[in-house]
């Protein structure tokens, strides 16, 4: 497969058959012959699918011709903007490298986990979409690019081409695990990342998950789950009800603290999928006498922002708000919770778009809640978390913001159990729900991320607890509700829980399970509560 | 003197499309951090697993400790010895390590050959000078000459064979790739061929260097182009140094930009400081995407976008 084989037609350009996937070990061998369902003829009919066997946007087909050019011309005019400061000033310079300095040298690929679960496809190369941009932008818009094409790589440029590496942008996680390993420094994720943001910004073609459901509702609900203000306090409300009820600690929920030292702000999707994760925070919170609130204004309740993975102009919107909140709030910093793209989007990217008073300190939950571990303040019986338990690193908080020990230090004193996964920090495997696949699972997009977005993470996982009973409970901890939420649909998938006795939390569920002011225990493993009175 | 002629043209394009790579960067306006960890100018404790300044609690009220001496430590062998290839793909490693080492030897003996020009120059030219400096020179000379010629061959004929064979290269290649690296061989091969063949201590090397100083003056009666394989190094050396800024292999030095400019800045926005101001004039600039939502209209800056909510559909 070359790059130019993304313009030419076929059906399906890239199939996986059965038993090409990377394979799993016992109990697990009987998903080796299973690959992604077919997609629905019908529910597609209209849409373009001739890439591979998922898809993640569902482009609608051009009508005619004339519409076909029309969206081609404005490919075209969307990719000389990214080269343009005054459209880009954002990553102009990271692009400019990345895109001229690439030596082929496919070492990359073997960091890059889909291509390598993917029985090694060469569409899902990192370096195969990032060439395609280079070849396309070279013939197209450089000067005598169609007589140096010949010479430097060549690709037709059709709708077919544009509407793959469309849906190719989003069969990357952006976890830059490639960009890490190139000898050069070139970034191919970045160019992913490049890529979604000429079809958003300037066609107006993203994921429903990410745009519509996501950006759109957060600025104009108040969440991209849907839930306005009233809904997220009656939400909390219920949290708080519900500790009392799970540990027998009585916690309350600040809201709206003008003056706090803290403006906690939660991933909203922790209030429906995972009260638990809100309640344990506000526990340790409270049992730690911390001056804290949460906001109850729209946005400021949810600390995700979606278009740090797609759209340049919805992440500074989002971004704008949440520094905005909290400089109204007058609290003294903003700690991120269990969050990783929310850590990264406010603390490190937007770092260079707030200015003044908007430029509010910013802190990682991870450093918060160490600062608190080890203060004394708590007083923690270790052995209530007397069970294996591994950490996955959140690619967000540890390769992009180097926020690596204190979740570490933090367990080291309250696990005994805990192990690493191989390799781990820095060099991690992404949990296979990137860049916004935990929440994209249109069509038959959850069973590609589960057969081969996830699999590195799911056999990092299994073999971090080689050698523990399959009967003993198993604890992944994974404090980002995004890797969560791709945590959580493997072991559903792989019957995880049934094979291996596979859970899954956060950090901060850990850690009030282990402290000795609570009489109950936070964690249970299915019915089984995970140290007794 | 048509050969010095060559050469000073193509020394000249080195040095202007060089100059013009380097200004290109440091014009484009700031961007925002898109850093990698581990950055290697953090603490020794801190690089060593990949942790940052963000570990610290409130890490804005602290400075900023930074280590050029781990910096240091880490680039010196990434650059000498490609560590990094090492690490991650060393069946390549084994190919690309004496390519590039080679090329270093040659960046390393053009100096030398310069700094001989020099030593002949301040002493009593046209009579040869002598002394222990001029005789570790000339040792120097064929010792990174030598070894520089036939490890570069062996890595340009090595990638060749690689980029050709390996499908995973090969369907990714165009054929300037090809064009590239037979050009570098043909510099190695041609030099090589001359030092066997003609000038196994670099007598001409040493005298064109000379003459490249001094506008073409004789040295040991050395005249450029007296062997056809030496004429053909001097030729492909003189070309590939205007070459090589114009083509992706400017990442010798471009590194510096990949590496500090983006993967390693992690430089804080502080209010009333540089950066900041730079972030205001950035966000005066006026996008022009044409997505509804985006609504822009060529009018509205990137302050009064991101202060908006999105266009109603």
């Amino acid at each position: 497969m070359k790059p130019s084989n993304l313009s030419k037609p076929s059906d399906c350009l890239c199939h996986i058959e059965p038993g090409e996937l990377s394979p799993l070990p016992a109990p697990y061998e009987d998903f080796n012959q299973v690959t992604i369902p077919p997609l629905n003829p019908e529910k597609v009919k209209h849409l373009e699918t001739s890439l591979d066997d998922t898809i993640a946007i569902g482009i609608p087909k051009p009508a005619n011709k004339e519409e076909e050019e029309a969206l081609v011309l404005r490919f075209l005019s969307g990719l000389k903007k990214l080269f343009e400061k005054e459209n880009n000033w954002t990553f102009l310079q990271p692009l400019m490298l990345s895109m001229e300095h690439c030596a082929k040298c496919q070492t990359c690929s073997n960091a890059c986990p889909v291509y390598e679960m993917s029985g090694r496809k060469d569409i899902y190369r990192p370096m195969f979409r990032a060439e395609v941009l280079r070849r396309i932008y070279k013939k197209y818009l450089k000067p005598g690019g169609k007589i140096t094409a010949k010479l430097t790589g060549d690709i037709d440029l059709n709708w077919t081409t544009i509407a793959r590496l469309a849906e190719l942008s989003y069969r990357c996680t952006l976890c830059r695990r490639c960009a890490t390993v190139c000898p050069i420094g070139v970034d191919n994720g970045l160019i992913t990342h490049e890529i979604r943001k000429l079809f958003s910004q300037e066609m107006g073609i993203a994921p429903k998950e990410l745009h519509d459901k996501g950006t759109v509702q957060h600025l104009r609900v108040g969440s991209s789950t849907g839930m306005n203000p009233l809904a997220a306090k009656d939400s909390v409300e219920f949290i708080q009800e519900e500790m009392e009820e799970i540990t027998g600690y009585k916690v309350e929920i600040p809201w709206d603290v003008e003056g706090a030292d803290i403006l906690l702000i939660h991933n909203a999707g922790e209030m429906l999928a995972w009260p638990e994760n809100v309640g344990a925070f506000a526990t340790i919170f409270q049992a730690a006498g911390l001056s804290w609130t949460l906001s109850s204004e729209a946005v400021g309740y949810d600390a995700v922002n979606y278009g740090l993975w797609y759209d340049d102009v919805q992440f500074s919107r989002v971004a704008v708000r949440h520094a905005d909140i909290a400089r109204r709030l007058k609290v003294k910093k903003i700690v991120m919770g269990e969050c990783g793209h929310a850590h990264k989007a406010l603390t490190v990217i937007a770092d260079r778009l707030l200015t003044g008073d908007l430029n509010l300190p910013r802190e990682s939950a991870m450093v918060t809640l160490e600062e608190i571990v080890r203060s004394g303040k708590l007083q923690f019986d270790p052995l209530r978390n007397d069970f294996p338990v591994t950490l996955h690193d959140p690619c967000n908080m540890v390769r992009s913001m180097g926020i690596v020990e204190p979740q570490r230090r933090i367990l080291r004193k309250i696990a005994p159990g805990f192990r690493e996964m191989t390799p781990h920090g820095v060099e991690n495997y992404c949990c296979g729900g990137g860049s916004g696949f935990a929440i994209m699972s249109g069509y038959n997009f959850a069973q590609w991320r589960n057969l081969v977005g996830s699999r590195k993470k799911f056999l990092q996982i299994l073999n971090a607890f080689e050698g523990e009973p399959r009967e003993a409970p198993k604890y992944v901890c994974a404090p980002c509700s995004n890797c969560k939420g791709a945590i959580r649909d493997i072991i559903n998938y792989y019957h995880a829980e049934e094979r291996s006795r596979l859970y899954y939390g956060g950090l901060v569920e850990l850690i009030v399970n282990a402290m000795v002011d609570m009489k109950k225990p936070m964690i249970r493993f299915g019915d089984e509560p995970s140290w007794r009175s | 003197m048509g050969f010095y002629l060559l050469s000073y043209l193509c020394i000249f394009v080195f040095i202007l499309a060089t100059a013009y790579r380097i200004y290109r960067q440091i014009t484009l306006p700031i961007h925002v951090r898109w850093e990698l960890y581990p950055v290697q100018h953090e603490t020794a404790a801190r690089a060593a697993y990949g942790g940052s300044y963000l570990e610290e609690v409130n890490w804005w009220e602290k400075t900023h400790k930074r280590s050029l001496f781990n910096e240091l430590r880490y680039m010196l062998p990434e650059i000498l010895f490609i560590r990094g290839l090492w690490k991650e793909n060393r069946s390549l490693w084994r190919i690309s390590f004496p390519f590039h080492f080679g090329l270093y030897l040659m960046i390393a003996t053009s100096g030398l050959l310069v700094v001989h020009a020099l030593v002949i120059l301040g002493s009593d030219y046209p009579a040869a000078p002598g002394g222990t400096i001029k005789s570790l020179l000339d040792g120097l000379i064929v010792v990174t000459g030598w070894t520089g010629l036939v490890l570069g061959n062996i890595g340009s004929l090595g990638l060749l064979s690689k980029r050709w064979t390996e499908p995973e290269l090969r369907n990714y290649s165009s054929f300037s790739d090809y064009f590239n690296i037979l050009f570098i061989f043909l510099f190695f091969v041609s030099a090589l061929a001359a030092a066997v063949f003609t000038d196994p201590l670099l007598v001409g090397a040493k005298a064109y260097a000379f003459g490249l100083l001094t506008g073409g003056l004789p040295l040991n009666g050395y005249a450029p182009g007296q062997s056809i394989a030496g004429g053909v190094a001097i030729v492909s050396a003189s070309l590939l140094a205007a070459y090589i800024p114009l083509t992706h292999m400017s990442h010798m030095f471009m590194k510096y930009f990949l590496y500090h400019k983006v993967k390693w800045d992690d430089a804080q926005n502080r209010r009333g400081g540089r950066i900041e101001a730079a972030i205001m004039e950035n966000l005066e600039l006026k996008p022009t995407w044409r997505a509804n939502h985006v609504d822009a209209d060529g009018r509205k800056s990137w302050r009064d976008i991101a202060s908006s909510a999105p266009k109603e559909k």
